[in-house]
């Protein structure tokens, strides 16, 4: 195992990665991948089985596209699809002896709270145009203060949420196995049990806050 | 610890590659399968409706064929009941008319029949009475008389007797 908070670092083009961290993430996109690949390998018209399910979900996301967000979410879909799966099969892997979390690493979770909350002020703008800016001065121009102030958060507090959760999680893993004589496993696979479960909540957190911010520059108000 | 560097540009495209990796993938062909069931259903639908209906305009026509051939042969047994009753009228009046005729003639036989016996009975008569006479008179009367006298009796004969004539 790794020493917590150590990095291996490697430097190409004059830039520094994380080399873990981007294996990780390579191998967390090979799974999605492949599971998205065998539920979707052989639709029919007449469906059974995963294909249920697969159906289930994609129908389930996009009725609630649809309330939240109005006709244009529709093209977010996918976007929301693979974020809550890369999410939560970053969040697992690193339940696995040798793994580590993608997420682990405050690099991807910022980065994918940056890509969220560029996109809604772009699809903002893009969509709303003027009207998307006026409504950061409402209902009073000093507004704008607490406005920006929001803004800025929402990226902080989405990426910091779930680093600080998968890392501290992973981090007491560790510990547990290092404090724990090796035959009294038992607070070490209580600890993994609800760890499976933060970051099932987790992903499923992320997605959800990005849905709502999506939607809220996606969405036509005079459509209501 | 925590520090910022160019994996977070790496993880962002990372991440919009496995975007668009799993909507040209998975996304995509679930979708586009949604949307042809929906239009599959949709469609049966509506030729579910066209079936019905043209069975209905079908059914409605069966009935109305159903119904002019039946009048047709109701049309075509009263036909035939009248002209069997047609038939059997005048056939009887035919054999009416033959037993008719078969009287008729059997009437004008019989009265052939009699009117011969009754000559017959005369030429017998006129016979007996010449006998009868000649055994009376014999020499009295000459021939003429004679004969004079039995054509009044045969008259007599001929007129009050010869219906109940007892023989």
């Amino acid at each position: 195992m790794h020493e917590i908070g150590v990095r291996e670092v490697v430097h190409f083009a004059g830039l520094t990665f994380n080399w873990e961290t981007l294996v990780m993430t390579w191998i967390t996109m090979a799974i999605v991948i492949l599971i998205a690949v065998l539920a979707t390998r052989s639709l029919k018209m007449v469906p059974s089985g995963w294909q249920n399910v697969v159906e289930m979900v994609i129908t389930g996301l996009h009725s609630q596209i649809d309330v939240t967000m109005g006709k244009r979410g529709r093209m977010l879909a996918p976007l929301i699809i693979t974020l809550f799966l890369f999410l939560l099969i970053s969040n697992w892997l690193g339940l696995v002896p040798t793994m580590a979390s993608p997420t682990n690493d405050l690099n991807t979770t910022l980065g994918l709270a940056l890509l969220i909350i560029v996109m809604v002020h772009f699809l903002g703008l893009y969509f709303k145009g003027g009207h998307y800016i006026a409504h950061f001065f409402q209902p009073v121009p000093v507004f704008v203060i607490i406005n920006a102030i929001e803004e800025v958060a929402k990226p902080i507090t989405l990426a910091f949420r779930l680093f600080g959760n998968i890392l501290a999680g992973e981090i007491l893993i560790i510990i547990l196995l290092k404090l724990m004589p090796i035959w009294m496993p038992i607070p070490s696979v209580i600890w993994l049990a609800f760890s499976i479960f933060i970051g099932g909540v987790q992903a499923f957190i992320f997605t959800m806050l990005s849905m709502a911010y999506l939607s809220n520059a996606v969405k036509d108000e005079h459509e209501e | 610890m925590i520090e910022i560097n160019a994996t977070i540009i790496a993880q962002v495209l990372n991440f919009l590659i496995l975007v668009v990796i799993l909507r040209a993938v998975a996304y995509k062909p679930v979708v586009n399968m949604l949307k042809a069931r929906e239009d599959k259903i949709a469609e049966s639908i509506d030729k579910a409706d066209a079936d019905r209906a043209a069975a209905a305009a079908a059914l409605r026509q069966n009935q109305e064929k159903l119904a002019a051939a039946q009048r047709k042969a109701q049309e075509i047994i009263d036909k035939a009941e009248k002209l069997a009753r047609e038939e059997h009228e005048t056939s009887i009046q035919e054999t009416k008319r033959e037993i008719e005729q078969m009287k008729k003639a059997a009437q004008e036989e019989i009265q052939r029949e009699r009117a011969r016996a009754v000559e017959q009975l005369r030429g017998e008569v006129v016979a007996l009475s010449m006998a009868a006479a000649g055994k009376i008179i014999t020499k009295n009367i000459d021939a003429a008389d004679n004969e004079a006298l039995i054509g009044e009796f045969i008259e007599k004969l001929d007129k009050e007797k010869i219906g109940d004539l007892p023989c």
